[in-house]
């Protein structure tokens, strides 16, 4: 149980699936590498769920297959297919103890009684639940019943490890110390993990790469940093993180292009070659910088005028809205001890610096 | 009661206030006179040596005598056999209507009524027409293969009616919990590696076990506590025939039928304490919010073929009586004949002349049993769910002990601790002659239906419902009266039809209580005429119209409250 297990590949290949004419999932592809820990992140409807539940077995694609360590596992019923999961309720017996609870895979598999008790105590151990055995999983916190359905699942050493919403049940504390612990776990038996969240921060700050679902269609795969840094589309910039979306036009001016807002004007576009034509950018809000009219500006950015309109201060940094000629821009500034930062109602100038607008796909 | 209400300084106010604690003292009161007392009575007398002191030696003479013996261990094999029977019944039809899809799962759903409505007494005569060593099957079964099967025979009769007429108490118990387990719980053991007949026998078996072994012990307690189908099927050798025989024939001193009475008690506590004792700590409602129950499957051709059939042939044999009855009403000639010879309605006529006053008896006396039934239910339903009243528990539990007390054994109580009471208010009428003892002894029978009923409705309800009120400005009782009474409705309603119904058709304690034909109500009216062979057509057309009228009764008081009460489920959930 210590000693990594064998790591395997997960590939979905072209899968579909359609609830009458509703379509649940359409042509998904995605390969997961061996040993990853990989998020399916998407709003709830968007079939990211469905996805665990087909490579788990419990329903059965329309079209194309779903492979494990290179084998087809499409046809495979679940009982037969060796992947662990865990669920969002955790689907605990209530009629067996937690050690029966844990033993179940392991007397499934006809093991030696001692060696179903070697493991299944192995198993608790590892989750730190070694001396709750003998209790009812009714008599637990919710925490330690995710242990237990962990231990549960993890006990039969399965070829890839679901974790269908681990973190939704638990109190706000409690799901960042267990997402540290899921990772640390998953790290040490090094296990091919996938797991579904509705949660972006969850799926950026743990998994090594992370596919977006939206209307069962995948819009992105990539880290989370490619995530965050090139969205592929506006689902994705508008699902991950805040951003600011400008539509307008790019024009070629002097010796490079020009973005023409359609509410806040000109900007220039540091190194961008595109053609000419309708397009939308995007930029975080901690991209833009907020200055007094009448101070010294920096030279590398360009300088808007605006006025401030709302004011969010939370901690780290503050988040104003700015009107900009006749549209809106989310302003994120860093907070420190003693700045009272702006009141709304302050005229202000917002600096846009021209190598942080990331240019979209056209729709 | 109003006297009653102290205003306490609010700050300094107790757990519960003064007018809680008199209505929980006056139910308190009620359940002491008409159930503690009278229970308590039979026991002491089982036990007492005639000088005031404690013997056993009454409990020695019964198991002397051979017949009670005998009585005792039928009682015994009826009960374990009758719910044996029960179970092969229900498990196939509780199983298919939860894990497969197909269209008979309401009719299945449906039959959990039909036992409510008709007694298995007047069942059981049709049942001898119909599967009788010269019934209609038998008769078929001679012609065809020559051969007959010897379902009615002794004790046998008994079993087959009380395991036909009870298995759907099993069955909705057993649909309930089934219904209740979470598909997680299923899905996780596939999981990990388990399927088929493994996975039901760990899984899905265990979880629904506590609903199994409810209906089993409610199926065994009314199959102990049934005293007209073995009269009507002359099976006296049983203990509920033999406790009535000896007090109606030797009189209300002879000892022995007391003895029966207490071995009846155990038998039936010792049944709903294992029950509980089963159950204890094992609430498995397993379902989450947004998740599902079981999965449901399609049925293979062959599948299907099978559910189909086992359902069909249940159907045909638990819809038997009923048909047979409603024949039985309209024949002029039926005997040594697979169908009646001739029709006629002359019964219903005969009926209509001999009886119209045990109709309006069984309305009377069942109207007031139901609505008395229901103040107390909502009553002890608010105390528990709602108050901090003390003694609130017991009263839930001596409601719930009930349940496990034989008719006859509450009607023996009942005329030997009244016996010479005389009515208030009255020339010296006996309290032991009047129906005010019927309507009583119904109450106290049909309060836990009551009782399971309201609380039911009042759990469903969030107190923020009630603390809304209150917080905009209504006291207590306005609360009571505006907010939960109305949202309890469904669940009074269904309280109601269910003690209404099941009083209606209540014969053990009838026979006991009933001491002149002008008191008697439809149930012992049809006794009677089922003792004769030439009362057998007016017996089963008033056996109908008992049918009819709870049937209309049911209809009507829906209608009555519209849509708002889901009073059809309340009442499956019940049964």
């Amino acid at each position: 149980m210590t000693e990594a297990l064998k790591k395997i590949r997960v590939d979905f290949e072209n899968v579909s699936l359609a609830y009458g004419k509703t379509r649940v999932l359409t042509d998904v592809s995605i390969a997961i590498e061996p040993g990853e820990f990989f998020a399916l992140l998407g709003p709830s409807g968007s079939g990211k769920s469905t996805l665990l539940r087909l490579l788990a077995g419990f329903l059965q694609p329309r079209a194309g297959s779903i492979r494990v360590g290179g084998e087809d596992v499409t046809r495979v019923p679940p009982w037969e297919r060796d992947i662990g999961m865990v669920f969002q309720n955790y689907a605990l017996w209530p009629h067996m103890t937690v050690r029966q609870n844990v033993a179940f895979g392991l007397e499934e598999r006809r093991l030696p009684r001692a060696e179903v008790e070697r493991r299944a105590a192995a198993a608790l151990d590892l989750v730190g639940l070694g001396e709750f055995g003998a209790r009812r999983p009714g008599q637990l916190s919710g925490g330690q019943q995710q242990r237990v359905a962990l231990a549960r699942t993890i006990a039969i050493e399965p070829k890839v490890l679901l974790l269908d919403e681990p973190l939704s049940n638990l109190d706000a504390k409690l799901r960042i110390h267990m997402r540290g612990e899921l990772l640390a776990l998953q790290r040490k038996l090094g296990i091919t993990t996938i797991f579904v969240t509705h949660d972006q921060e969850e799926a950026l700050s743990i998994a090594d790469r992370v596919a977006v679902l939206d209307q069962g269609i995948i819009q992105q795969v990539g880290t989370p940093v490619e995530l965050y840094d090139t969205p592929a589309n506006r689902f994705i910039a508008t699902f991950v993180g805040t951003i600011n979306l400008l539509r307008g036009a790019l024009e070629a001016a002097g010796g490079g292009t020009v973005f023409r807002s359609e509410t806040l004007g000109a900007i220039p576009l540091a190194g961008a070659t595109a053609a000419a034509g309708p397009a939308e950018v995007a930029i975080r809000p901690h991209a833009l910088q907020l200055a007094a009219p009448g101070k010294p500006l920096d030279g590398g950015r360009s300088w808007l005028d605006g006025t401030v309109t709302e004011r969010e201060f939370l901690g780290e940094f503050v988040r104003y809205n700015v009107k900009v000629g006749a549209g809106n821009l989310v302003v994120d500034q860093p907070h420190y001890m003693g700045e009272s930062g702006f009141a709304p109602g302050t005229g202000v100038k917002v600096g846009i610096n021209s190598a942080q607008i990331k240019l979209l796909k056209p729709a | 009661m109003a006297g009653l209400t102290l205003r306490l300084p609010f700050r300094a106010r107790a757990d519960f206030t003064w007018s809680q604690a008199a209505v929980a003292a006056l139910i308190a009161a009620f359940l002491l006179v008409f159930l503690i007392v009278p229970v308590v009575t039979v026991v002491y007398v089982a036990f007492a040596d005639g000088a005031g002191g404690v013997t056993l030696s009454h409990f020695g003479s019964f198991f002397s005598l051979s017949l009670m013996r005998e009585s005792f261990w039928n009682s015994i094999y009826v009960g374990v056999w009758s719910v044996a029977i029960a179970t092969i019944i229900a498990v196939p039809l509780a199983y298919f209507t939860v894990r497969f899809e197909f269209r008979g799962a309401l009719l299945i759903q449906t039959l959990g009524i039909l036992p409510l409505i008709m007694p298995p007494f007047v069942g059981a005569v049709a049942m001898q027409l119909i599967f009788g060593r010269s019934g209609s099957v038998n008769l078929l079964l001679n012609d065809w293969f020559g051969f007959t099967i010897p379902f009615m025979e002794g004790l046998n009769g008994v079993i087959f009616v009380e395991a036909l007429h009870y298995f759907p108490f099993i069955l909705m118990n057993l649909v309930v919990a089934l219904n209740n387990i979470d598909s997680s719980m299923e899905e996780s053991a596939q999981n990990l590696g388990a399927s088929g007949l493994r996975l039901f026998r760990r899984i899905v078996f265990p979880l629904a076990m506590p609903g199994y072994v409810a209906g089993a012990a409610l199926v065994f307690i009314k199959v102990f506590d049934d005293l007209g189908t073995p009269l009507v099927l002359h099976q006296t050798n049983l203990l509920a025939p033999q406790a009535y025989l000896r007090i109606t024939s030797i009189g209300i001193e002879d000892p022995i039928g007391y003895v029966a009475s207490v071995i009846m008690v155990i038998a039936s506590l010792l049944a709903l304490w294992l029950a509980m004792w089963t159950m204890r700590g094992k609430d498995y409602a397993t379902l989450q919010r947004g998740y599902a129950g079981l999965a449901r499957r399609r049925l293979s051709p062959g599948q299907t073929i099978i559910a189909y059939g086992w359902i069909a042939l249940v159907l045909a044999v638990v819809l038997a009586p009923h048909l047979g009855i409603l024949l039985l009403s309209i024949a002029k000639v039926w005997s040594f004949s697979v169908l009646p010879d001739a029709y006629t309605l002359e019964h219903y006529a005969t009926v209509f002349n001999d009886s119209p006053r045990m109709i309006g008896n069984t309305m009377l006396y069942c109207g007031i049993a139901a609505t008395l039934d229901v103040v107390i239910a909502t009553a002890i339903a608010y105390l528990m769910l709602r108050t901090k009243v003390p003694g609130r528990n017991a009263l839930d539990f001596t409601v719930t002990i009930a349940l496990a007390i034989p008719g006859v054994v509450l009607g023996i109580g009942y005329l030997r601790t009244f016996r010479g009471i005389e009515i208030p208010f009255t020339e010296g009428e006996l309290l032991t002659a009047s129906w005010v003892l019927i309507a009583l002894g119904y109450t106290v029978r049909r309060l836990p239906y009551a009782l399971r009923s309201c609380i039911a409705a009042l759990q469903q309800m969030h107190v923020s419902l009630e603390e809304a009120a209150e917080n905009l400005g209504a006291p207590k009782r306005r609360t009571i009266m505006r907010v939960v009474v109305p949202l309890m409705a469904g669940g009074m309603l269904a309280g109601f039809i269910i003690s209404f119904m099941t009083a209606a058709v209540e014969l053990s304690m009838t026979l006991m209580l009933v001491s002149s034909q002008n008191d008697a109500p439809m149930s012992y009216g049809i006794y009677l005429y089922l003792q004769s062979a030439a009362g057998r057509g007016p017996g089963a057309a008033l056996g109908i119209l008992a049918v009819l009228i709870v049937a209309v009764g049911t209809y009507l008081s829906h209608r009555l409250l519209g849509g708002r009460a889901n009073t059809a489920g309340d009442i499956q959930r019940m049964a």
